[in-house]
């Protein structure tokens, strides 16, 4: 069995381990593996097959061939499913439009890296004679690389199979380089690369359950806290089994979390919480928003993730300061939406609204309001929807098929609020328009692109609010509300966990998620620690066996309560 | 392996009662002799198919329609609606009273129409279909032998589009005029009539780094799950049309008489959603993508014009076009909702356009409209209330003298699915029915098809 191959090399070196191991399934090494009955029960399964996103794909380049190397392709879009990318990631694939993508990304990567001017550092041997092939220097290379890439070590057939692309193509234009270039762009291409294969084995501490083989834990670890793959540290203790020891996996954990790249995985989970992929597509009316620009969309993306590192991996900050923290930063194109004025020669600096200032916290910063607004217009219906399902897990139902809009009539007077309470007037618009709109109304001091304004069509703007009975007035109020509302930390620890296992929260995670959310507490809701606590803890590496593999067949029921699908902006209205 | 049928052969193997085994539309289309199939030079003018969305539906009224034409077959009269489509009028067949039948399932609002229309099953939620898009059929059928097996163009800055065969993951388009045109006209690009055509060298060497992933397809398939399973086979379908593509690439091409390379756009067009930038868009990558056919790069195609629930605009409006479907009150004196219509005329205009563009390259004895049939639909019917009755449904184009077109059709409350088996039967795709449940269908609309 290929998986005994493995484990009797887990004590070899890294390349050894490599070339003696079979295909991925088979790699993890278990010392103390019982013996099963049932050979079936013993054999590791793949339980999941999730593309590697955009950023993550920029990440490993970038780790694995420096931040010198361009990458200049279209990536295909990614799908929100259940309030998060990285749950509705687990569906998609690869069509052919984006294989083509990947393909030419392939190639100019691999054309970089063997490049004159890379080649010294980044090939790391020169071949014997530049016209012929060399197997000693191509395998280096590519153990090297590959390991990196399929985040463990090649087998020695993956190996075998790059050492003849390179020596074919050597032989067809007589140089060494463009040989070793195919194989390294097969690499690439290949779908060990583009989709993280995840895989499960029998739990030898707990016989009848199962846990992420080494390799996939390693992995999972790696995308959460850093958003790429998993360094030669952390491949090493996942080749030497070790990462499945507590107090080893705890002092991994430690390390990743005090890493700079620390921020990579912070920012690419706020990016996808905060439904960022949007500004992929944002416009806004020129006419209405002179200011407005693509430059100005971007600064404000950028803000947004500047001020939440800054607040919560520089300064571990508590939380649900991210609401009420007056600290930001700002650049020159953002300076004049803002109606401050900016005197550094830096590209960003810091700023600090006054305290009297209407802004304070993310929820007053241009990205959120720009994003969750009409292209000519604020929409507080847009706002108060995404306020409750991003940062309190609480989605706005649909809204129903046949609701009777004849009722409400158009205004073209007056301000947005008075058409919507007439929406809320409507019993068959109440029902939602109660709940969706009333944090959104506290955010009607800032138009379609987050500029203060107190009048709209000539009137007061009336920003009072109420949630679940609480009344409250203005972003601030708002601000203190959220901050004081258990469900916003409880949803943060949800949404890291569904984050980190790609997959929606069942009812089986509930006590876990308590458990997390009380630690998240004790910990004065450092965001750090949660991360770290999370990526420690048994339940994070849980698997439940996918139906029709293997004997257990555990229930996959979805709660209701968490089955949130992210109603797609275009139908708010 | 590939086999080349002649027209001649095919007819003489007809004759002696061969033919007899093969499926009806496949027969169809090789049996079409009217003379605009066919070029002068007896080489057969291939068929193209394509998809043409738009969001929002048209507009009815509470007593009447502003699209639907008042009288049926020929000679239909334009309605204000339909307006921009009166230079193809004769070219095109308007579907009138066709519907989703939801078999007790939701009717996901701004996706049941066209999830309907594509995959022929009443999608269970928004965001997916239950089914391949029929696209992907009609591609697979006679997409081959060109570069792109399909091309996918989304013309308002997002990157939508409906063609899937999964059902979960959807084909990813072409969002602006120079990526069109990249990807068309760019690297890979071999002119059908240079007459100084030399095979590339690097092609074979680009084969060479994908023979190693295809290898291992069975072996990583066996350790999967059935859904990853659906996941990596699209993965190794999408590296095989990246294959043909190279093996493509490595042929002389045919010379194609009406393939005039355009130029490279020079600017990208201001990202913006308001309707004259979306049509502006919608009119290059419509011309380009007429190109494209005529040069053979691809047969099949899928236009998005704008989504669903469309945010199109008029510039300086602070109200969307979706808001206005919805909020704008019937006009008490015209009897319909006067913004709603307006906007529904202006996003028809790009269709018009877009037709126009495609009627306006010669090939044969015709146009390249004339060799191609487009399906044309949108999401709803009435869209103030989300009606999946009554969706405008346009079939274009002369499916190489198969479509009868000029007519207006009443469907009377017949599923959409007669039109998508009708639109696939023209273009020759080996289909006998399509849909499921009530809206399952082996009854083409015969009266436009000739």
């Amino acid at each position: 069995m290929v998986a005994l191959a493995c484990a009797a090399g887990s004590t070899l070196g890294l390349i050894g381990v490599g070339s003696l191991c079979a295909p991925v399934l088979a790699q993890v090494p278990s010392v103390s593996k019982p013996v099963a009955k049932d050979a079936v029960k013993a054999e590791p399964f793949a339980m999941a097959v999730r593309r590697v996103t955009e950023s993550q794909y920029r990440n490993i380049i970038r780790d694995t061939f420096g931040p010198g190397v361009i990458l200049n392709a279209r990536f295909e879009p990614e799908l929100r499913e259940a309030g998060l990318q990285s749950i509705g990631n687990a569906q998609l694939s690869i069509t052919t439009s984006g294989f083509e993508q990947y393909f030419s990304l392939a190639k100019s990567v691999a054309a970089q890296v063997v490049s004159e001017k890379k080649r010294a550092e980044l090939v790391g041997c020169v071949p014997v004679d530049v016209k012929v092939k060399d197997d000693v220097c191509t395998r280096s290379v590519i153990e090297r690389y590959g390991k990196i890439l399929f985040r463990r070590p090649l087998t020695e057939a993956e190996i075998a199979g790059r050492l003849k692309i390179a020596a074919d193509g050597t032989a067809r234009i007589a140089n060494y380089y463009e040989g070793l270039q195919l194989a390294l762009a097969s690499l690439l291409v290949d779908p060990e690369f583009l989709f993280r294969v995840e895989a499960a084995e029998p739990d030898p501490a707990n016989a009848g359950q199962y846990r992420l083989d080494a390799y996939s834990k390693a992995s999972r670890i790696s995308f959460l806290l850093w958003d790429s793959a998993p360094d030669a540290e952390l491949l090493q203790a996942a080749i030497a089994g070790t990462i499945h020891d507590d107090v080893m996996l705890k002092a991994q954990v430690a390390r990743m979390t005090a890493s700079p790249k620390l921020k990579d995985g912070a920012k690419a989970f706020f990016t996808d919480m905060l439904q960022f992929e949007h500004f992929d597509s944002l416009t806004k009316d020129g006419m209405t928003y002179p200011k407005y620009s693509q430059k100005v969309a971007d600064s404000a993306r950028e803000q947004t993730l500047l001020t939440l590192m800054d607040l919560l991996v520089e300064q571990n900050r508590d939380y649900r300061d991210i609401f009420t923290s007056n600290e930001t930063f700002i650049n020159r194109a953002l300076a004049p939406v803002y109606k401050v004025p900016y005197l550094s020669r830096q590209e960003w600096a810091r700023y600090t609204f006054p305290d009297d200032a209407e802004r304070s916290g993310i929820l007053t910063q241009v990205s959120f309001l720009s994003l969750f607004s009409h292209p000519a217009a604020s929409s507080p219906t847009k706002r108060g929807i995404k306020v409750k399902e991003i940062f309190m897990c609480s989605p706005t139902p649909e809204p129903p098929a046949d609701v009777d809009f004849s009722k409400v009539q158009a205004l073209d007077k007056g301000t947005v609020r008075t058409r919507l309470l007439a929406h809320q007037e409507n019993a068959g618009c109440s029902v939602c328009h109660r709940l969706s709109d009333p944090p959104g109304l506290a955010l009607e001091h800032f138009d379609g692109i987050g500029q203060l304004r107190k009048l709209e069509n000539g009137q007061l703007i009336d920003v009072s609010a109420e949630v679940d009975g609480t009344k409250f007035t203005g972003a601030k109020g708002l601000a203190q509300m959220l901050r004081a509302d258990k469900r916003v930390p409880e949803c943060l620890v949800r949404n890291v966990f569904a984050y980190g296992t790609g997959r929606p929260t069942t009812y089986r995670d509930e006590d876990y998620l308590i458990d997390e959310t009380k630690a998240f507490a004790a910990d004065g809701y450092r965001f750090k620690d949660l991360f770290a606590n999370i990526a420690t803890s048994a339940g994070f590496y849980k698997v439940a066996q996918p139906a029709g593999l293997g004997p257990a067949k555990l229930p996959t029921k979805i709660q209701t309560a968490d089955a949130r699908t992210s109603i797609p902006l275009e139908m708010v209205k | 392996m590939s086999f080349t049928f002649s027209r001649r052969s095919l007819l003489r193997g007809m004759v002696g009662g061969v033919a007899v085994s093969v499926g009806i539309p496949t027969l169809d289309m090789f049996l079409n002799d009217n003379g605009t199939a066919y070029a002068d030079t007896g080489a057969r003018l291939p068929i193209r198919f394509g998809t043409y969305f738009w969001g929002l539906g048209l507009t009815d009224t509470p007593t009447g329609s502003r699209w639907v034409p008042s009288t049926k077959g020929r000679g239909y009269e334009i309605t204000p609606e339909l307006m921009s489509l009166s230079p193809v009028k004769d070219k095109i067949s308007v579907f009138s009273g066709f519907r989703v039948i939801g078999d007790g399932r939701p009717n996901a609002v701004h996706w049941s129409g066209h999830a309907s229309i594509l995959s022929g099953i009443a999608p269970l939620r928004a965001g997916q279909m239950d089914g391949p898009s029929f696209d992907t059929k009609v591609a697979d059928a006679i997409g081959v032998g060109t570069r792109f097996k399909s091309i996918e163009v989304s013309a308002n800055g997002k990157p939508v589009s409906y063609s899937t065969r999964s059902g979960k993951s959807f084909a990813t388009p072409e969002p602006t005029p120079l990526a069109l045109y990249t990807r068309l006209f760019g690297q890979g690009f071999q002119d059908p009539n240079s007459p100084n055509w030399q095979p590339d060298p690097s092609i074979m060497l680009n084969q060479s780094v994908l023979s190693g992933v295809t290898e291992q397809r069975r072996a990583l398939l066996a350790r999967v799950g059935k859904s990853d399973q659906m996941k990596l086979d699209q993965y190794f379908t999408s590296l095989r049309e990246m294959e043909n593509q190279l093996a493509i690439q490595l042929q002389r091409p045919a010379k194609a008489e009406a393939c005039r390379i355009p130029t490279a756009p020079k600017n990208e067009p201001p990202k913006s959603a308001s309707v004259d930038v979306i049509n502006a868009n919608s009119k290059a990558m419509a011309r380009m993508l007429a190109m494209a056919m005529a040069c053979d790069q691809t047969k099949v195609f899928n236009f998005v014009h704008t989504p669903g629930q469309s945010e199109t605009y008029i510039a300086g409006d602070s109200k969307i076009y979706h808001q206005y479907t919805h909020d704008e009150p019937t006009d008490a004196k015209l009897g319909y909702q006067i913004n709603t219509s307006k906007l529904a005329g202006l996003v028809m205009q790009a269709l018009g356009d877009f037709l126009t563009e495609m009627d306006a390259i010669k090939e044969g004895g015709g146009t390249l409209l004339d060799n191609m049939a487009v399906l044309a639909f949108s999401d709803t019917g009435y869209a103030k209330i989300h009606s999946v009755e009554n969706i405008p449904m346009i079939i274009a184009g002369g499916a190489g003298g198969k479509h009868k077109g000029g007519q207006h059709i009443a469907g009377n409350g017949d599923p959409v699915t007669r039109v998508s088996l009708t639109a696939q039967q023209l273009v020759g795709a080996p289909v006998g029915e399509f849909g499921s449940g009530a809206m399952k269908t082996a009854r083409p609309i015969t009266e436009v098809m000739g």
